[in-house]
């Protein structure tokens, strides 16, 4: 189909959970749903879409407008990640999330630093080669290796700084060989502002931002009919997992889901059987977002079916960054032709839920 | 063997053969040379003088040749020999950043010798040349790309070099040894920066000056 190539959704690598719920126990849903959350650090785009509803409860509203600013900041140099004050003010007291922007994981240097004080650079063969830190060759490198891995921990380095570690790590930065990101960074702490960062890289010209949100619904749409309990789905009663994964890419990229086989554009169908809902709200948020505040969200739209509503279900979908050169839990993240890793939630009104996993092709499988 | 064809008979072998001697060398020279021209009319005069001569060929020649007195090569140490005598080791005392940097100042002089004074607008090519011929021994050499990360950035005197490797001492007093190969390695002159891509440069001293270096466009380690 033409239309797959824009999609986000291709090539999925599958694996799937069964549903396991426990029956009224919503936190115990929401405790075994955070693993996915927080194991895959930095996210870039939330959606959620709740059929037969057709303006958002102002709870949602409120929720998604404070998901929280981040903050972009130009030609910061790699060492001030690495300064005693940096880990002491950001790094230790909360959780510190950065990634290096505009760089492509396979062609540019790449460095992110996840939230257990790991800071994890991806490197061609020739910084590598000068910076002289340890590293190893990148998994999806091929015959002749390209492309390095170097893994600092920030939290180890701190608690003796005057290690011969310390002193080579900033050496290498410093003099060696000084490199220069546009870094996003997002800080979460419990409790307070986050101003902080602002005052502390003025001198570099920090930028705040904030996601953005766009709300929609949309009039007479087509869903699949889909029963918890059964995740292969049922020939002319329920649709199986993979369909509705296809058919909720295909909503999200606006895409005709009537269209005939010899359409030009895209001849994908919705999956039968299916129940046209007079209305659908579709809200998606594009940013770098947190996993602490999409914890939050999860956590109420669990709660969303606490009235009996008109939904069977609905899904919250999370996307994490295609350059960024870490997937779920460290592990590494390449970009093949598409480098999407992403979950699905499906959320049912009976309490149970799906969860869908998805990687591209340079990735390990998701835990 | 001329005078054996024309030498007169005795007198005895005179009677015997019934041959009248009166004739005197000369003319019996004369007479041979007439009859076999006559009898042989197609030979060149040169081909009968070579048939009476009967010049001998030679097949073999013996002759005992004067014995040579066999030179006594001296056939040198072997590599393991050589590392047992420890000439070329440096005693831990004697193992100090600051009793090298004399030297230093020495192969300063000497590159600036070479290189006619080292101006600020000095051609990169020249020196690049002289470079390649030069002895590196009292260099600051210091390490900027490896394929080993823990090489990158020893930096320190050269003392000795070898075929494959740079035997190097520290400013903490610690003798380094790195291996030529997968190195590139930066000489500092006066300003002037030069690399060295070690992995081209694996000679001994004494023969890279002989060693004409081929250029290339890049060189990846």
């Amino acid at each position: 189909m033409l239309l797959r190539r824009q999609w986000p959704w291709t090539q999925p690598h599958w694996a799937e959970a069964s549903p396991s719920l426990t029956e009224g126990s919503p936190y115990a849903e929401a405790g075994t749903c955070y693993r996915p959350i927080s194991s895959l650090h930095g996210h870039v785009q939330v959606s959620f879409l709740i059929p037969e509803c057709g303006i958002l409860s102002k709870e949602l509203k409120d929720l998604v407008m404070e998901f929280g600013p981040y903050y972009l900041v130009k030609d910061l140099p790699l060492y001030e990640l690495i300064t005693h004050e940096f880990i002491n003010t950001f790094v230790k007291k909360g959780s510190c999330y950065a990634l290096t922007y505009n760089t492509n994981i396979d062609e540019d240097n790449t460095v992110a630093l996840l939230p257990n004080g790991k800071l994890i650079l991806s490197l061609d063969k020739d910084t590598y080669e000068e910076t002289g830190l340890q590293g190893r060759p990148s998994q999806y490198s091929g015959r002749k290796t390209m492309r390095f891995i170097v893994s600092i921990d920030l939290m180890d380095l701190s608690s003796n700084l005057e290690s011969k570690k310390y002193k080579r790590v900033s050496w290498a930065f410093r003099e060696k060989k000084p490199l220069k990101f546009d870094f996003l960074l997002a800080w979460h702490q419990t409790g307070a502002e986050g101003s902080m960062m602002m005052s502390y890289f003025s001198g570099y010209g920090i930028q705040e931002h904030q996601p953005k949100i766009s709300l929609s619904t949309t009039r007479d749409l087509r869903c699949p009919v889909l029963q918890s309990g059964r995740l292969g789905g049922e020939p002319e009663a329920a649709c199986s997992a993979r369909e509705l994964f296809d058919w909720l890419g295909a909503v999200f990229c606006h895409a005709d889901l009537n269209n005939e086989p010899y359409n030009f554009v895209s001849t994908y169908c919705c999956p039968q059987p299916s129940t046209v809902v007079a209305q659908a709200s579709l809200c998606t948020v594009t940013g770098f977002i947190l996993p602490e505040r999409i914890c939050v969200l999860l956590e109420r739209l669990c709660r969303y079916f606490d009235e009996p509503k008109l939904a069977p279900w609905v899904t919250l979908s999370v996307q994490g960054f295609a350059d960024s050169p870490v997937s779920w839990r460290e592990n590494e993240h390449g970009f093949q032709k598409g480098g999407e890793h992403l979950y699905n939630f499906v959320i049912f009104n009976n309490r149970d839920y799906w969860l869908q996993m998805a990687v591209g092709a340079n990735d390990d499988c998701p835990p | 063997m001329t005078s054996a064809v024309y030498h007169a008979f005795s007198q005895k072998e005179a009677k015997e053969f019934d041959v009248q001697q009166h004739m005197g060398a000369q003319r019996a020279e004369a007479f041979v040379r007439a009859f076999l021209r006559r009898s042989m009319p197609r030979m060149s005069q040169q081909a009968l003088e070579d048939h009476l001569q009967r010049k001998a060929v030679v097949l073999e020649y013996f002759t005992h040749r004067k014995q040579k007195e066999k030179r006594k090569k001296s056939k040198g140490l072997s590599a393991k020999q050589r590392r047992e005598l420890r000439l070329f080791d440096i005693k831990p005392e004697q193992q100090r950043y600051s009793l090298f940097l004399p030297l230093h100042e020495l192969w300063k002089q000497y590159i600036r010798d070479l290189c006619n004074g080292l101006k600020p607008d000095t051609q990169p090519q020249m020196i690049q040349a002289k470079l390649l011929k030069a002895d590196l021994h009292g260099a600051i050499v210091s390490v900027t790309k490896s394929k080993c990360p823990s090489y990158v950035g020893v930096t320190g005197i050269l003392l000795q070099e070898t075929k494959h490797v740079f035997k190097i001492i520290t400013k903490e007093d610690r003798l380094k040894v790195i291996p030529k190969q997968n190195c590139v390695f930066t000489v500092e002159i006066d300003g002037f920066i030069s690399y060295i891509y070690g992995s081209k440069f694996q000679l001994r001293s004494s023969e890279r000056s002989a060693k004409k270096f081929k250029a290339k466009g890049t060189i990846d380690l």
